[in-house]
């Protein structure tokens, strides 16, 4: 729990608010198509069309149409250099800056797993293949895993440092975590936070070779999971000093209350089966906010369908909120990795302002080994004032954020 | 807010132990270069390697056993700082020690032999065993078991600014006082891949010397190994002051970036400067900047003598800085072979009543940073 004191001995922490968002991801271009989907319950996973899946168990994935990406950039002009991760990066930048044109960050903070992965790739398979390497200077430029926020900023004349977080699958949760502890504690008082990821080979075929992936529907903490599908896009979210938003008659779309943080240091790649590490995370974020259990309406799960992460996280939020709703919106988009975070971020503002829990689609049996209350298969509207989103990593890396509905 | 350096580690081509890599520094010596080449490359290249024997004193960890070089790297580094300070954390202690990690290209090594794989003989013939070894925060979690951190840990990817980004990190996440320690690791492997890449990208030179401050540019050569400096609320040298700089867009703009975080460092006196001149267009960025702010500061960078290490460039130069106010001396600047119009060492040179020092941290990939450490 953060704590931080003023001059005069007492508490000094500052109410952070989110005052614009942006995203891009299977789900839709933009805060609009994203809540259409997750209200009708959309599946957007389809086959693979971005490199040859023929070799791996998995072949779908959700992913992001390149043709209304490139298509919609501010610069056309260098849009044949950059990587697909800067792309959805300015898209999802765009669309916050046109809700709060004058945002300026002193810092940014996004996460990513694998930033223009893919650029490495054509590289590699260049060298090896004696292919021409004509286009090279342009892929190693590209390719380095901070380049897409830089972009991004670069578009929008931004010219903030960028803290860029690599913690597998939770960084985009840890970006908007640590970001929200920037402001809380006053060292600054607007801070871009976010996390981007593209599909690449590598990474598609590095699940698939560890089987975590599936060949059939991503259904999580169904009885009969078997596995993810990965997953790409990116967001963004202007969080400010709640005081300074309001005084500058800044519109609030939510507030970040809690955060919390665990490692667990089980294994690489597989959860504690306790579910500590999962259980210390949401239990530090509960303690940020200074909120009991009980409190929480909604619970975005990391769900990403594996049978560790789920019968991990499940117990864990079985043991500590009982039986508050829960839904892992991955079934319907993938899992994006660095951005995942990010993204299901946006995901519970807009439950939070329209009031609704999105599903947890393709969901058939409950888990008798975990008693949990999916939000199965359909949305449904209901009372939010307070939901949890997690996510959780490899190398035993775990983010919980607690985000509330604004109440002037 | 100012930290406090409370130990240090570095493993480095040129051995590991901070007193024992100083003293090779101090007597002007360069590490031995290393020719690497790949199967199907056309050339090989030089490149500063961290010698087995640096490593000789780790001991093996479970988490250790298959871990990529740069994870081994991080742990000898991260367990010489927690021993220099004398910390070590116990279950109850454990969540009042963060850990923020920085890297550039990552566990490259492996990366690039699990994706060989797949382009050779398809998907089917990919190594499960190595593919979490590629992902980023890979060493960080090897490093977190093995000193058994449970609170936070963190990743920071970037260039070689990187580390000094991982610094004004720490300092963001210690703003909570419930955490005691924060360890800062940098760390960085060296492969023909990347050498290639930063052929291509004309900022390597196919052997040593590398030549800092040369007019003409002829580039870096390449090098691996890990720095840790483990910071806490007080100690006999502060990191005073960060500024997290900004990141360039065109080359052109890098002297101004370096202008402005120069400006806002030196707000007191500064007695030297570690730069992060490593043969490339920085240089003369960094000369420039540093005769206009700065004109009469010594100015000091080891790369000629240990290379361009990426994420571990930047804990690298911190402990430069931290051993030459604590030991009150720099170490000759290697392979000048142009009049640099700068005050650089030319032989070991005794530092009379220095307290403070900048750090500065240009990247190649856009990001620059600096910060100030002083002896209070």
């Amino acid at each position: 729990m953060l704590k931080t004191t003023a001059g005069n001995g007492k508490s000094s922490l500052a109410r952070v608010a989110v005052v614009a968002a942006g995203v891009v991801s299977p789900l839709g271009f933009g805060l609009r198509e994203t809540l259409d989907s997750l209200r009708e319950g959309r599946d957007c996973i389809a086959p693979v069309t971005r490199f040859s899946v023929a070799e791996c168990r998995c072949k779908t994935a959700g992913q992001v149409a390149d043709e209304r990406l490139i298509n919609d950039q501010p610069e056309a002009g260098r849009a044949r250099r950059l990587h697909r991760a800067s792309f959805m990066m300015i898209y999802a930048l765009k669309e916050a800056l046109a809700q709060e044109p004058r945002f300026k960050p002193e810092l940014t903070v996004v996460g990513t797993t694998s930033g223009g992965m893919s650029y490495g790739e054509d590289y590699y398979r260049s060298l090896y293949r004696r292919d021409s390497l004509r286009d090279s200077p342009a892929w190693i430029a590209n390719y380095p895993a901070q380049k897409p926020v830089i972009d991004a900023q670069e578009v929008f004349e931004i010219s903030a440092p960028c803290q860029v977080i690599a913690n597998a699958c939770a960084s985009g949760t840890n970006a908007i975590g640590h970001a929200f502890e920037c402001v809380r504690s006053g060292r600054y008082e607007r801070v871009l936070a976010g996390g981007y990821d593209a599909l690449s080979e590598l990474v598609f075929v590095g699940f698939d070779s560890l089987q975590a992936s599936t060949p059939e529907k991503c259904r999580p903490f169904d009885r009969h999971r078997t596995g993810m599908v990965l997953g790409e896009g990116a967001a963004i979210l202007a969080l400010e000093n709640l005081d300074a938003a309001r005084e500058r008659g800044a519109r609030v779309l939510a507030e970040i209350t809690g955060y919390g943080m665990s490692t667990d240091n089980f294994h690489l790649t597989q959860p504690d089966p306790s579910g500590i590490g999962p259980r210390r995370a949401m239990e530090r974020a509960l303690q940020s906010a200074q909120i009991s259990a009980d409190s929480v309406d909604y619970i975005n799960a990391h769900g990403t369908a594996t049978p560790f992460n789920d019968a991990a996280e499940g117990k864990a939020i079985g043991e500590l909120f009982g039986r508050v709703p829960i839904s892992s919106t991955k079934s319907m988009m993938g899992h994006s990795l660095g951005a995942a975070g990010a993204i299901e971020a946006i995901i519970c503002l807009l439950a939070l302002q329209h009031q609704f829990v999105p599903p947890n689609i393709n969901f058939r049996a409950p888990d008798q080994l975990v008693d949990l209350n999916i939000v199965a298969n359909e949305a449904s509207r209901t009372v939010l004032r307070t939901v949890l989103s997690n996510s959780f990593g490899f190398g035993g890396t775990n983010a919980s954020i607690l985000m509330q509905k604004f109440e002037a | 807010m100012s930290l406090a350096i409370a130990g240090m580690g570095w493993v480095t081509p040129l051995g590991d132990g901070v007193d024992a890599v100083w003293e090779q520094l101090l007597y002007g010596h360069e590490a031995c270069a290393e020719k690497i080449s790949e199967q199907f490359g056309n050339r090989s290249y030089s490149a500063f390697r961290v010698p087995e024997s640096a490593l000789g004193r780790l001991a093996s960890h479970p988490r250790l056993r298959r871990a990529s070089a740069i994870s081994r790297f991080a742990a000898a580094a991260g367990l010489q700082a927690l021993q220099a300070a004398g910390v070590k954390v116990e279950p109850q202690n454990a969540e009042r020690m963060a850990l923020v990690f920085a890297i550039s290209n990552g566990g490259v090594i492996y990366t690039k032999r699990f994706y060989r794989d797949i382009v050779e003989a398809g998907a089917q013939s990919a190594r499960p065993l190595l593919f979490p070894e590629t992902v980023f925060n890979a060493p960080a979690s090897h490093l977190a078991a093995i000193l058994e951190i449970t609170g936070s840990t963190y990743t920071l990817v970037g260039d070689s600014a990187v580390g000094l980004l991982a610094i004004r990190m720490a300092e963001d996440l210690m703003m909570n006082e419930e955490l005691e320690y924060c360890l800062v690791v940098g760390a960085e492997e060296v492969d023909w891949l990347l050498c290639d890449a930063y052929r291509r990208w004309r900022l390597l030179r196919l052997a040593p010397p590398l030549e800092p401050f040369n007019k003409t540019a002829r580039g870096m050569i390449l090098s691996e190994g890990a720095g840790a400096v483990l910071l806490s609320r007080t100690g006999p040298i502060m990191i005073a002051q960060t500024d997290a700089g900004a990141y360039y867009r065109k080359r052109t703009e890098t002297e101004e970036i370096l202008n402005r975080i120069l400006s806002n460092l030196t707000q007191s006196e500064v007695d030297f400067v570690i730069s992060s001149a490593n043969g490339t267009f920085i240089d003369q960025a960094e000369c420039r900047a540093l005769r206009r702010i700065l004109p009469d500061a010594i100015v000091y960078t080891a790369k000629p003598a240990v290379g361009e290490s990426g994420g571990a460039a930047g804990l690298w130069q911190v402990i430069l800085g931290a051993q030459a106010l604590d030991r009150g001396e720099l170490p000759p600047l290697l392979h000048v072979t142009s009049t640099i119009p700068l005050r650089v060492p030319a032989s070991r040179t005794a530092l009379t009543k220095a307290r403070h020092a900048i750090v500065l941290s240009c990247g190649v990939n856009q990001q620059v940073a600096g910060l100030r450490l002083s002896i209070p």
